[in-house]
């Protein structure tokens, strides 16, 4: 009430100020009536009141200042006071400034990056109801849904308000998505149905979402703009709804634009949404339509749990279309869009935060033991104030004004720190950190570093106030109770950094693993480029003589070694097509009773690809050029694969197929593994090859051996290409490109974990540091006293190194423990490496141990220098 | 001993607003009027003084028309304020006896 009241005489000042103004005027107005009726003049008698009255505005001042509260005036005083005592010991206000700094800095910036992840709420209205559904399979790490499932879905009575879709993988056809205006573009397309913005509830910025009949096939072509594809092609024209813009050479007329806060429900980044357009008649089981990704509004009040229930007749109604093999790996799937989103992201961020915390309440124990050592140094100044008359609540008040003045200073460093912090973070992250490039210190992030620094500074502020020294123990000093929290605060802090460092170990570790990969191929010297045939090469005859014309531009590249053509690459984003085991057939051979068998890649090569990769011939052949027949009827498989297909056989000569109307295909040769995707796959990659051209997929990668450098090839590669298809959008790269690509996600998260254990490793150094050089100042004494008995230095440097050690032990068999359940929570993190791996906790000990006898070198060195004598005869 | 200029201050002002409300101008007339033109009260002083007071709740002030017409912040006397009137007019009479006596010693 009383603060209340405060408030609100700070607001009501303009009152006093205009009453007191008032009061004052009609005070001279009477002197002057006054002056009047002893005879003087009109004016004189103004003048003469005047001159009485003096100063008004040093009255007024002077009268005002009566309403400026005890309280701020206490605050200012100790403010003040504080300022003064902060530039008399530099050495401390700078230390716990940085220690804060450094905590509150890493929290803010981790918390900007995970607050998208884990907190903030998705662009859509009630995001709460907004699910992604499907089923997984063996196929997709993600749950897809079939279209003619999809159909079926929303026919039926179902928990769903509204469902809405996009195609897997761009277009219904496989086409690519050229802009082919001026200067021709690669596009990203998405291929949605008209219910998809309505569900997520988006409402164009421009124009109008699809209509239902837009969404039928033959319907006339439209097209719905990014918001930023707007900008940066069409130079936001504000006309651009209605007019005709030229997409894989024919005109689609656009209807919308994006707002600019949209995004795909998947992350993904889109340029330009059409209608999916899908024919009803060609959706009727068993005839599938399209892989699709389902995101579905909830009606209000029902859970996902009740959701998967009531989807469950549907889903075995489904299932019926599933081979009766393949059943029992097919999962009905329904989450919350924000799990969708972040996939495997939350434990790494989750590990990420508390990372962070832990290095902030590490720095707060720190300040706490300095303020403590320094209530000790300062027990004379409170005892004389204390006896001046300053109440123990006036003291207590005067200790947090300082603390809340450390951190403010603290808070403010810290954002300075973060925003760095944070732009290391955009450029050193790895793509496909959801929502990182969004991250910024904004007015939430900011009221959050706040907050912390308030709760900091409460955490630091209120253990050393305990320890002010009260009447009885006034000339005491600091007390042995002070003393034992200073240990064990050491004690704990050591704990927690043995905690992040080896978190830190096992992920720098798996780090490494994940570079150690063996890839089953020589990827240095090489370069890829790629490109994706639109909408023009529809007809294979098309797509024949593209090939044909770009194998003879290929060999005129200068400082080429070899080169090879395929249709797809390993590591290369957008994967490879693959087949399940269980569909490829072996002559004289029954096929696969029970499930899957997992996928099997493949791809069309051209001869030179194993030798140009460095991919071994284990057995038999590579292809030769006879082998490009129309009708080809060989086959290479890897070696995995031949393992599995013909066991110990010599797969040479065996006949195989995977389509049931296909010829039998002879096995011509064995070739070493080769890793597609090591982050998904498992320790081995079946996979087998087809000679190029055959099918002529829309897909092309090039792959060139090279001796000369990569960015020359790039341009050759570029201009080899122009020369067959001018407005062909290539992408290039070197393997090794991709390769680092891989260790991305682990050398990120490793490499946050590492700054911030050691962070945390020096902060607890700095504060063992703090903690023994403070009790060898306060045994100066007893130390003296041991040398005149006979003491030598050497065993003076043991006494204190030995009591350090104890208290460094102690924190040492805490932190094994809490390592001990902390790292299990990393288990889905690591690869490779047990989450109990000895060696890291090994290390980690030791180095810790290192730490500590090094922080406590220095004061134990000042120890052994006592001179007895002097020490002796100190006060 | 209380801050012994400030207090007298205090004490003028509550022993003229115990006969009746009055505002700061007729404040200051009045200690000199019955004063005999003794004390003579500064309006610099005058003013952080009333202020003080009614902060501390021993007066209050409200805006009142004068006899002549014109708009005055008038103060009076609260409850508080009496009490404290007596207890300063006591230690007054306290210290005055004292300073009199030591005084007529010298």
């Amino acid at each position: 009430m009383k603060l209340l009241n405060r408030l609100a005489r700070l607001f009501r000042r303009r009152n006093i100020d205009d009453d007191l103004r008032e009061e004052m005027e009609s005070h001279l107005q009477m002197r002057a009536e006054l002056n009047a009726r002893s005879g003087m003049t009109p004016e004189d008698a103004q003048r003469e009141a005047l001159k009485q009255f003096g100063n008004r505005a040093l009255i007024h001042e002077d009268t005002r200042r009566i309403y400026i509260s005890a309280f701020w005036e206490q605050l200012i005083q100790d403010a003040r006071y504080a300022f003064r005592s902060f530039r008399r010991t530099p050495g401390f206000t700078l230390t716990s400034i940085c220690a804060l700094a450094l905590g509150i800095g890493s929290t803010t910036a981790v918390f900007s990056v995970v607050d998208r992840i884990l907190f903030r709420s998705l662009p859509y209205p009630h995001e709460d109801r907004l699910v992604s559904a499907g089923v997984t399979a063996p196929l997709d790490t993600n749950e897809f849904l079939l279209a003619a499932d999809l159909r079926d879905w929303q026919a039926a009575d179902t928990p769903f308000e509204s469902l809405g879709s996009f195609v897997i993988g761009g277009s219904p056809g496989g086409a690519g998505c050229d802009l082919t205006e001026n200067s021709p573009v690669r596009m990203s397309c998405a291929f949605v149905d008209w219910t998809f913005l309505p569900t997520l509830g988006v409402e164009p910025l421009l124009g109008r979402n699809f209509t239902r009949e837009e969404d039928r096939p033959n319907a006339l072509r439209v097209a719905i703009l990014s918001y930023s594809l707007w900008q940066s092609r069409f130079g936001a024209d504000p006309n651009i709804v209605g007019r005709a813009i030229s997409v894989d050479t024919k005109p689609v007329t656009v209807v919308g634009v994006l707002p600019a806060m949209f995004e795909m429900p998947t992350l993904g980044q889109d340029d330009i949404l059409f209608p999916q357009a899908l024919d009803p008649a060609s959706l009727a089981h068993p005839q599938t339509g399209p892989s699709l990704r389902v995101f579905g509004r909830l009606k209000p009040g029902i859970s996902i749990p009740q959701t998967a229930a009531a989807m469950e007749p549907l889903f075995q109604q489904s299932l019926q279309w599933v081979p009766a093999a393949f059943r029992n790996e097919v999962k009905l799937r329904i989450r919350s869009l924000r799990d969708r989103q972040i996939q495997d992201a939350r434990t790494a961020s989750w590990v990420l935060f508390g990372a962070v915390i832990t290095v902030l309440l590490i720095a707060c124990a720190n300040i706490t033991n300095l303020l403590i050592a320094r209530g000790a140094t300062r027990a004379r100044e409170f005892a004389m104030r204390t006896a001046l008359g300053a109440g123990r609540i006036r003291l207590v008040r005067q200790m947090l004004t300082e603390t809340l003045l450390l951190s403010f200073g603290g808070a403010v460093a810290g954002a300075i720190l973060a925003w760095c912090l944070l732009y290391v973070f955009a450029t050193a992250a790895p793509a496909g950190v959801p929502r990182l490039a969004q991250a910024t210190l904004d007015g939430r992030v900011l009221l959050f570093t706040i907050v912390i620094s308030l709760l900091s500074s409460a955490v630091f502020g209120l253990g050393p106030a305990f320890f002010i020294p009260n009447g009885a123990t006034r000339s005491a000093g600091i007390g042995s109770a002070a003393t034992r929290l200073r240990h064990i605060l050491v004690s704990v802090q050591i704990a927690a950094s043995l905690i992040l460092l080896s978190a830190a170990g096992l992920l720098i570790q798996t780090f490494w693993n994940f570079q150690k990969i063996p890839l089953g191929m020589q990827t240095e010297n090489l370069v890829i480029g790629s490109m994706v045939l639109g909408q023009r090469y529809t007809p294979t005859p098309a797509r024949l003589s593209f090939f044909r014309e770009l194998e003879e531009q290929l060999p005129q590249i200068h400082g080429m070694i070899s080169y090879a053509i395929a249709d797809s690459v390993p590591l290369l984003p957008g994967g490879n097509p693959f087949r399940l085991l269980a569909g490829i057939e072996v002559q004289g051979r029954p096929r696969f009773a029970e499930g899957t068998g997992g996928n099997v890649s493949f791809r069309s090569v051209t001869e030179q690809y194993f030798s140009t990769l460095g991919i071994p011939v284990l057995h038999g052949r590579s292809f030769e050029p006879a082998d490009r027949t129309t009708n080809p009827s060989v086959v290479i498989v890897s070696e995995t694969l031949a393992r599995r297909l013909f066991n110990d056989e010599d797969p040479l000569g065996k006949q195989m197929r995977w389509n049931a109307d296909d010829p039998w295909r002879t096995v011509v040769g064995v070739v070493g593994g080769v890793k597609n995707n090591p982050l998904l796959s498992g320790p081995d990659d079946p996979e087998f090859y087809v000679p190029r051209p055959g099918g002529a997929a829309r897909r092309v990668s090039v792959v060139i051996r090279t001796s000369a450098s990569a960015s020359t090839m790039a341009n050759s590669i570029r201009s080899a290409v122009a020369a067959v298809d001018p407005a062909l959008p290539v992408t290039v790269e070197t393997m090794n490109a991709y390769v680092r690509r891989l260790s991305d996600r682990p050398r990120f998260t490793a490499m946050l974990l590492a700054f911030f254990s050691s962070a945390a490793v020096l902060l607890a150094g700095v504060g063992l540091f703090g903690v023994i050089a403070f009790l060898v100042a306060r045994r100066t004494q007893e130390i003296g006293l041991r040398m005149a008995l006979g003491a030598t230095s050497g065993s003076i440097v043991v006494l204190v190194l030995s009591h350090t050690m104890r208290w460094t032990l102690f924190g040492i068999v805490l932190g094994l423990a809490g390592a001990f359940f902390v790292s299990r929570s990393l288990q889905n993190l690591l690869f490779q490496v047990s989450e109990h791996d000895l060696p890291t906790f090994a290390i980690t000990v030791v180095g810790l141990g290192a730490m500590a006898v090094v922080a406590a070198w220095i004061p134990s060195r000042r120890a052994s220098r006592i001179d007895p004598m002097e020490a002796l005869r100190q006060d | 001993m209380p801050d012994s200029l400030q207090g007298t201050l205090d004490l003028l002002i509550l022993k003229t607003l115990q006969a009746e409300p009055n505002h700061g101008f007729g404040i200051a007339l009045h200690i000199q009027n019955v004063s005999e033109g003794l004390l003579r009260v500064e309006e610099g002083s005058l003013y952080p003084a009333l202020h003080r007071l009614a902060r501390s709740k021993l007066i209050s002030a409200s805006w009142k028309v004068t006899e002549n017409g014109r708009r005055a912040r008038y103060y009076r006397l609260t409850p508080a304020g009496h009490k404290q009137l007596e207890k300063a007019a006591e230690n007054w009479a306290d210290l005055s006896k004292g300073v009199a006596k030591i005084l007529r010693f010298a």
